[in-house]
C-alpha cells in the first residue's frame, strides 16, 4: 500500500497530538485530590471520628485537597487555546459532554471540600483559623460534619471517575474506548489519595490504616490493568493495535515500553512493601527506617499513578480507528 | 428543512487539489492548515496495480461525537444537517479534535478556536455550492439536499452503491463515497 | 450576493465605509471576509484571464476593498467552464508573493552573482534602449534575439519585429510541442490546436501515449477527461509510470521508454492487416495507403513485443478495441513531445493512426476547428529583415523558432553574431537542455534583459531586470479561441500593479519609444488598442468587460458532414499517410523505427512530468501551492530500491552520464514505475536565492538533462535521453 496524503493537518498527522503533559498532569493531580478527598472523608468518619483524633492529617488533608486541585486546574487551564473564553464553561450545561459535567463538578467540588475542611477542623485547633467568622463557621459546620463528609466523598468519586469517563467516550481513540478506563482511573486516584494520606499523617495508626486501604487499592489496580489490556487485545483490530506501543519495546515506542516495565515493577514492589509494613511489629512509634519505607512505598504508588496518566494520554493519541 | 450531504465519485477524481486550494481561499484557512485533503492510495505490485483516490473532509455526521463532547456548545448540529461551530464560544479545549474519528478538525493557529469544514454554509445560504464542489474539475464532489429526489446527491445515491468512512464508528456520516477504485470493475 | 441594498444597510454602509475604507485598505483578508459576511463591504467580481499556465482560463477575481481574496472560474470561458484548477485557485499567491520583483534592477556584480542595484524605469529603459541601439548599429538588428512564452509575446514579439530582427525562439516549440505539431501538419496540414481539439466526451475509446492527463492540469480537457471516465469511455494508457490516468485506464501498457513508435507501428500493422481501418474515409480523404501498408508490414505485434516489453496479445487486443470502435476513437496527440529525437515521426505515426481510424473530423476523435475568424486589423508593416537564424538547419521548424539554434548561433557567432537576448515570461535555464551551453551563450552576450514577475533562475543572470506585474494587474492582448466555436476573451487588471512593476505592454511601448519605434505602438494605453480591436471585430467592449468571454454564435462546425467538408492544407490537399514532403527533404516518408540507446547496469533513464499543483518552475515559490507540494521526489521502483538498499523517504543524489550531480532529493519508493527509469516532477531545485521558498528545494531535472537528441526534421530537443545513477545520502534531512 502506497499512501500519499496532501492536505493533512499537523495536529492530526501522523497521529493526533492535542493533549500533552499539561493534561496528563491535571489528570494525575485531579485524581490525587479526588482520592485525597475520599480518604479524608473516610479518615473523619471512621470509628466515629476517633481515627482522626490528634492526627496532623485531620486538618492538613482536607486543606491539601483544594490546593492540589488548584495546581492541577492551573495546568488544565494552560492547555486551553482560548483561555479568555473559559467562562463559557459556566454559561451552559452540555448534558452529553463529560467535560461539561467535569467543569461544573469542579465548581461544586471546591466549596464542598473547603466547607468540609472547616467542618472537620478539630475543636482544639479552631483558634488557628484566625478570623472570628471562620471560627464561628467552623463551629456551625461541625454539626454537619458527617453530611459534608458524605458530600466530599461523593465529589471525590465523581472527580476521580469523570476524567476516565471523558477519555473512554471517544470512539475515535480506541485505546481509551474501554469501560474499564473510568474504573481504573478511579482506583488509581483513590490509591494515590491513600498514599498521600500515608505521607502526611502523623500517627502510626492512621498511617497503618491507610496502608491497609492502599493494599486493596493497589491489588485492584493490578487486576484492572491486565483486564484492561486483555479487553483491548480481544476487541476489534483498532483496539488491539492501540495497546501495541506498550508491548513493542523498540526505539519508536521506547517510552511506552518503559512505562509498561515500570508499572510491572513499581506496583508489585509497592504492594509487597506495604504488606510487610502492615505485618511488621513496629512497637510504640514507627522507626525512622519504617517511616522512610512507608514514604517510599507511597511515592512508588504516586509514581505509578503518574505513569499511568502520562502513558495513556500519549498512547491514546497514537491510536486511531481507520 | 434541507438535509445537506455530499457524494464523492472517487473514479472521477484526478487528485488535482483544486478543492484543497479553493477551500482555503474561501474560508481563510491559515497557512499549513487544511479543511479537506486528498489521499492517493495504490495497492499491488508492478505492473498489477490498483489505485484509489479519496478526498476527505468533515462528514457532518448525524451522530457527531464532536458535538456531544463539546463542553460549551460551540459545536452544534444545525437543522439543515451541517455540523457547525460558534467560534465565540470555543474555549480551545480540543475535545472535538480528539473526538473526531476522521481527523476533520484542527485548531486555527491564528485564532485558537477549533475549526473545520462547514460545507461552506455561507455560500449555501446564497444558493451557491461549497467552494470545493464549485471548482472540482472532475465533478467528483457533488453536493445537495437529500430531501430533494432530484438533487445530484439523491441521484448519485440511487444510481450507485455508496459507502461511508468508518461505518462501524456509528457516526452516521453525511459524506458518501461511490465508485471507490479508479478503474471500473 | 444580493444586488439591491436596503435603506438601512445603505446608511449603515455609507456611514461605516467612509472611515472603514481608509483603514480597511491595509486590513488582512480575514477581517475583510468577516466584514463582507456582516454586509459592511461588498465584494466585486472582475473577469480576467489566468496566466499561471498557458490554458488561459477565464477567471472571476473576487476582491474585497482592493484585496484579491478568491479566484473562481468564469462560467463563460470554454477553457474554464466556471472552474479553476489548484494553480488557478492559488493565483493570488503570486500576486502577494513577498519575493516578487519590485523595481527595475541593473546588475552590479558579475553575471550570476545576484548583485543588483535598484534603478528607476527611465534609467533601466534608457540603458536597454541605448545598448540595443548600439548593437543594431554595430551588428544589425538581427543580432538581437527574443525568447518568450505566454502573453508577454503579444507585446515583445511585435517589438522585436519592429526592431528588425526575425530571431524569436519560443521554448514551447523545440522543447515541447513543436515535434507534435510538425508531425500532424505533415499529415493533416494543421496541428491539433492548443487546447488540443480532442473530442473525448464523445469517444468510445481514447488513447493516451505518454500523456498524464489528470496530472497535467489542462482545465477543460481534464473536465472532458473526467466526463469521459464518468461515461465509461475506455482509455488505453501507454506510460512507463502508473499515472493517475493509468489508474483509470481500461488497459495500462507499461511500455519500455523510447519504444513508443514501435507500439504505434504495430498498432497500424494490426489495423491494416485485420482491415479495421475506415476504408471509405481513407478513399475520400487520404493518399498513400499502399505505401503505408507496405512500410509497416515488418512491424508485427510479435516484433513489437520484443521492443516494447508489452505482450503481443495485448497489442493486438488494444488495436482491435480501437478498430472496432472507429471512428469514435481519440488518439490524443499529446503535448510535450520532445522525447527521443524522432518525435516528429512519432507524431506522424499518431496522426496516421488517427487517419486510419477515420477519426479526424468525427465525433469522439479530433474535431474540426472553427473556420470563423475575426477580421485582421490594420497595422504598420514591419521592416524587412536579414535571413533568420532562428530556424536552424531544420526544414520543418515552426515560426516560433528553435531556441537552441539561436543559442548555438550565439556561441559560435555563426551565421552572424547574436549580441543581445531579451527573455520574457520564460525561464530558459529550466526549459532548454544542457544548462552549460545556455550559460556559455549568455557569456557571449553584450546584453541580457529579463522581463518577468518573479526572480527566477534566468532572471538572476540578466544585466537588466524589468519587473512585469502579475496577470491580475494588467491588460494583455485579446485572447481568440478557435476550438469548437470562435471566442474572444479579455484580460483586464483586477488590482493596480504592486510596487513599481509595470504591464508588459507598457514596457514594450516605452522601450519602443526609446528605440524610435513609437509608430508601432499607436495607442496611449493597451486598453485603447483593445477597444479599437473590439470595434473592428463587432464585439461589444462593455459587455466583454462584464462577461470576460464572448462566444460568437453559430461558429461551430466540429464534424465532417456533407455540408462541412474538411480541408487539408497539405501539398496534395489530402491526408498524407505517405509524406512526399518528407521524402523530398530526405526523411522517411513513413515513420521507421530505430532502437534508441538504453540505460546500462545501475543506470536509470530520467523521465519527468508534471504535478497538478505546479506549472513548470513558475509556481514552486507560490506559498499557496508550495505548501501542498514543496519539493519533488524521485520515483524509484520498489524492487530496485530493495536491491539497492534505498529506503522510502531517504535522500539521494542523482548523477547523470556526464557526471552532473543534482541536489539531494527525497526518494519515493513505489510500485508505480518500471525498473529501468526514474521519474521527477519538473521545475524544482531553483538556483535563485531570491525565491525563498523554492531555493534549492528538490532536484532540478533540467540540470541533469545535459544530453539531448535533436530531431532533424524540426529541431525538437529530445530530453528523455539522460541516464542517471542514484547515490545514497548520509541521513534523512
Amino acid at each position: 500500500m502506497e499512501i500519499t496524503v496532501t492536505g493533512a493537518n499537523a495536529i492530526t498527522s501522523p497521529h493526533l497530538h492535542v493533549w500533552d503533559w499539561r493534561v496528563s498532569l491535571y489528570l494525575f493531580l485531579g485524581g490525587l485530590s479526588a482520592g485525597l478527598a475520599i480518604m479524608t472523608s473516610i479518615l473523619h468518619v471512621r470509628k466515629g471520628g476517633n481515627l482522626a483524633k490528634g492526627d496532623r492529617a485531620a486538618v492538613s488533608a482536607a486543606l491539601w485537597t483544594p490546593v492540589i486541585l488548584s495546581v492541577g486546574m492551573l495546568f488544565i487551564f494552560l492547555d486551553l487555546e482560548r483561555k479568555l473564553n473559559v467562562f463559557w464553561f459556566y454559561l451552559t450545561v452540555q448534558p452529553l459532554s463529560p467535560m461539561s459535567w467535569g467543569s461544573w463538578g469542579l465548581l461544586v467540588f471546591y466549596p464542598v471540600c473547603i466547607l468540609f475542611a472547616l467542618a472537620a477542623f478539630p475543636a482544639e485547633k479552631r483558634k488557628k483559623l484566625a478570623f472570628r467568622q471562620l471560627i464561628e463557621l467552623s463551629e456551625m459546620l461541625s454539626r454537619y460534619k458527617l453530611h459534608l463528609a458524605a458530600a466530599n466523598f461523593g465529589m471525590g468519586i465523581f472527580i476521580g471517575i469523570y476524567t476516565g469517563v471523558l477519555l473512554s467516550s471517544f470512539v475515535a481513540r480506541p485505546l481509551w474506548n474501554s469501560a474499564i478506563l473510568p474504573v481504573l482511573f478511579l482506583t488509581s486516584a483513590m490509591s494515590a489519595g491513600a498514599a498521600f494520606m500515608i505521607m502526611i499523617a502523623s500517627q502510626k495508626k492512621v498511617k497503618l490504616f491507610f496502608t491497609k486501604v492502599d493494599i486493596w487499592l493497589v491489588l485492584a489496580e493490578m487486576v484492572l490493568l491486565p483486564l484492561f489490556f486483555y479487553g483491548q487485545y480481544t476487541s476489534s483490530g483498532a483496539n488491539r493495535e492501540s495497546i501495541m506501543p506498550f508491548f513493542t519495546f523498540n526505539h519508536e515506542y521506547f517510552w511506552y515500553g518503559l512505562a509498561m516495565l515500570l508499572l510491572l515493577v513499581v506496583l508489585p514492589i509497592a504492594l509487597v512493601m506495604k504488606f510487610l509494613e502492615v505485618n511488621e511489629d513496629h512497637g510504640e512509634e514507627l522507626s525512622h527506617e519504617a517511616l522512610m519505607k512507608m514514604n517510599l512505598s507511597a511515592l512508588l504508588v504516586l509514581a505509578g499513578g503518574l505513569i499511568i496518566r502520562f502513558s495513556f494520554v500519549y498512547a491514546g493519541q497514537l491510536s486511531h480507528l481507520s | 428543512m434541507p438535509k445537506y450531504a455530499m457524494v464523492i465519485n472517487q473514479r472521477r477524481c484526478v487528485a488535482c487539489m483544486a478543492c484543497v486550494v479553493a477551500c482555503k481561499k474561501e474560508n481563510e484557512v491559515p497557512p499549513g492548515q487544511f479543511r479537506t485533503r486528498v489521499i492517493e492510495n495504490t495497492e499491488g505490485t508492478f505492473p498489477l496495480l490498483r489505485m484509489e483516490l479519496r478526498s476527505e473532509l468533515c462528514n457532518h455526521c448525524d451522530n457527531p461525537p464532536c458535538v456531544y463532547n463539546c463542553p460549551t456548545g460551540a459545536s452544534y448540529k444545525a437543522d439543515n444537517g451541517m455540523v457547525l461551530l460558534k467560534h465565540n464560544r470555543c474555549v480551545g479545549c480540543k475535545s472535538c479534535v480528539a473526538a473526531c474519528p476522521y481527523d476533520a478538525r484542527y485548531i486555527n493557529e491564528e485564532k485558537g478556536y477549533a475549526d473545520k469544514c462547514t460545507f461552506c454554509d455561507h455560500r449555501v445560504k446564497e444558493g451557491k455550492e461549497p467552494a470545493c464542489v464549485a471548482t472540482c474539475l472532475g465533478k467528483s464532489r457533488v453536493f445537495g439536499d437529500l430531501e430533494d429526489p432530484k438533487s445530484p446527491v439523491s441521484v448519485a445515491l440511487r444510481e450507485n452503491h455508496a459507502e461511508v468512512l468508518l461505518k462501524s464508528a456509528g457516526t452516521k456520516p453525511r459524506v458518501y463515497y461511490v465508485k471507490k477504485f479508479s478503474k471500473p470493475e | 450576493m444580493t444586488k439591491s441594498i436596503s435603506r438601512r444597510s445603505f446608511l449603515k454602509i455609507s456611514g461605516t465605509t467612509t472611515v472603514g475604507l481608509t483603514v480597511a485598505a491595509t486590513l488582512p483578508d480575514k477581517f475583510l471576509l468577516w466584514a463582507e459576511e456582516q454586509g459592511m463591504i461588498k465584494a466585486t467580481y472582475t473577469p480576467t484571464l489566468c496566466e499561471i499556465c498557458f490554458w488561459k482560463c477565464g477567471v472571476m477575481a473576487k476582491t474585497l476593498n482592493g484585496r484579491v481574496v478568491k479566484l473562481e472560474g468564469n462560467p463563460n470561458h470554454p477553457g474554464a467552464r466556471g472552474k479553476l484548477c489548484g494553480r488557478g485557485n492559488g493565483g493570488a499567491g503570486l500576486l502577494y508573493d513577498p519575493d516578487r520583483l519590485k523595481t527595475p534592477m541593473i546588475r552590479t556584480g558579475e553575471r550570476g552573482d545576484g548583485k543588483y542595484r535598484k534603478a528607476s524605469w527611465d534609467e533601466a529603459l534608457n540603458y536597454v534602449a541605448e545598448k540595443l541601439t548600439r548593437i543594431k548599429q554595430q551588428h544589425g538588428p538581427e543580432a538581437v534575439a527574443l525568447f518568450t512564452h505566454g502573453t508577454p509575446t503579444d507585446h515583445f514579439l511585435p517589438l522585436l519585429s519592429a526592431f528588425g530582427s526575425p530571431n524569436v525562439g519560443m521554448p514551447s516549440f523545440a522543447q515541447c510541442r513543436g515535434p507534435r505539431d510538425v508531425g500532424l501538419e505533415l499529415t493533416f496540414g494543421e496541428g491539433s490546436g492548443s487546447p488540443e481539439r480532442v473530442d473525448l466526451i464523445n469517444s468510445k475509446v481514447a488513447v493516451l501515449i505518454g500523456s498524464h492527463l489528470g496530472e497535467n492540469m489542462h482545465n477543460s480537457q481534464v473536465q472532458d477527461y473526467t466526463e469521459a471516465i464518468g461515461k465509461g469511455v475506455k482509455f488505453i494508457v501507454v506510460d512507463p509510470r502508473y499515472s493517475i490516468a493509468a489508474g483509470k485506464a481500461h488497459a495500462w501498457l507499461p511500455i519500455r521508454p523510447a519504444t513508443d513508435l514501435a507500439l504505434l507501428l504495430a498498432w497500424i500493422n494490426v489495423i491494416i492487416s485485420e482491415g479495421l481501418y475506415d476504408r471509405e474515409y481513407l478513399q475520400k480523404y487520404a493518399d498513400g495507403f499502399g505505401e503505408l501498408a507496405a512500410a509497416v508490414k515488418e512491424y508485427t505485434p510479435e516484433w513489437a513485443e520484443k521492443e516494447t516489453d508489452i505482450p503481443a496479445a495485448q497489442i493486438v487486443e488494444t488495436a482491435r478495441l480501437m478498430g472496432k470502435n472507429a471512428p469514435n476513437v481519440c488518439i490524443h496527440p499529446g503535448r510535450h513531445a520532445a522525447w527521443y529525437g524522432d518525435d516528429a515521426q512519432r507524431s506522424r505515426a499518431m496522426g496516421i493512426l488517427t487517419a486510419l481510424l477515420g477519426s479526424w473530423g468525427r465525433p469522439g476523435g479530433m474535431y474540426l476547428a472553427t473556420t470563423a475568424s475575426f477580421p485582421k486589423g490594420e497595422s504598420k508593416p514591419f521592416p524587412d529583415t536579414k535571413a533568420a537564424l532562428n530556424l536552424g538547419p531544420y526544414p520543418f521548424a515552426g515560426a516560433e523558432g528553435v531556441t537552441q539554434a539561436i543559442r548555438t548561433a550565439t556561441i559560435e557567432a555563426k551565421p552572424y553574431p547574436v549580441k543581445a537576448w531579451i527573455v520574457t515570461g520564460t525561464n530558459l535555464m529550466k526549459s532548454v537542455p544542457n544548462q552549460k551551453e545556455t550559460l556559455e551563450a549568455i557569456g557571449k552576450l553584450d546584453l541580457l534583459v529579463a522581463v518577468d514577475v518573479m526572480p527566477f533562475d534566468t532572471v538572476m543572470l540578466a544585466d537588466v531586470i524589468l519587473p512585469e506585474c502579475s496577470y491580475l494587474e494588467r491588460h494583455d492582448a485579446l485572447a481568440v479561441g478557435k476550438g469548437k466555436s470562435l471566442t474572444v476573451s479579455l484580460r483586464q487588471p483586477v488590482v493596480p500593479p504592486k510596487f513599481d512593476s509595470k504591464p508588459g505592454w507598457w514596457i514594450a511601448k516605452e522601450l519602443g519609444k526609446r528605440l524610435g519605434l513609437a509608430e508601432y505602438f499607436p495607442w496611449e494605453t493597451y486598453e485603447d488598442k483593445i477597444k479599437k480591436q473590439c470595434q473592428g471585430w463587432g464585439v461589444n467592449y462593455e459587455e466583454l468587460k462584464k462577461l470576460g468571454t464572448i462566444t460568437i454564435p453559430d461558429t461551430d462546425n466540429p464534424y465532417i458532414t456533407p455540408a462541412n467538408q474538411p480541408t487539408f492544407k497539405t501539398a496534395s490537399g489530402k491526408i498524407e499517410l505517405y509524406s512526399k514532403e518528407l521524402k523530398e527533404k530526405g526523411f522517411d516518408p513513413v515513420p521507421r523505427y530505430t532502437r534508441h540507446p538504453v540505460p546500462g547496469p545501475g543506470e536509470f533513464r530520467l523521465v519527468y512530468g508534471r504535478s497538478g499543483v505546479h506549472t513548470f518552475s513558475r509556481t514552486t515559490n507560490n506559498p499557496e501551492l508550495n505548501e501542498l507540494f514543496p519539493e519533488n521526489a524521485v520515483w524509484l521502483n520498489a524492487a530496485k530500491a530493495k536491491e539497492m538498499g534505498i529506503a522510502d523517504g531517504s535522500y539521494v543524489v542523482l548523477e547523470n552520464q556526464d557526471g552532473v550531480k543534482s541536489n539531494k532529493v527525497r526518494v519515493k519508493v513505489t510500485e508505480r514505475i518500471r525498473q529501468d527509469c526514474v521519474y521527477l516532477v519538473h521545475g524544482f531545485g531553483s538556483t535563485s536565492k531570491e525565491l525563498h521558498k523554492a531555493y534549492r528545494k528538490g532536484a532540478d531535472d533540467q540540470q541533469l538533462i545535459t544530453r539531448y537528441a535533436v530531431d532533424p526534421i524540426c529541431g525538437g530537443t529530445g530530453m528523455r535521453v539522460n541516464f542517471v545513477r542514484l547515490k545514497k545520502e548520509g541521513s534523512n534531512a
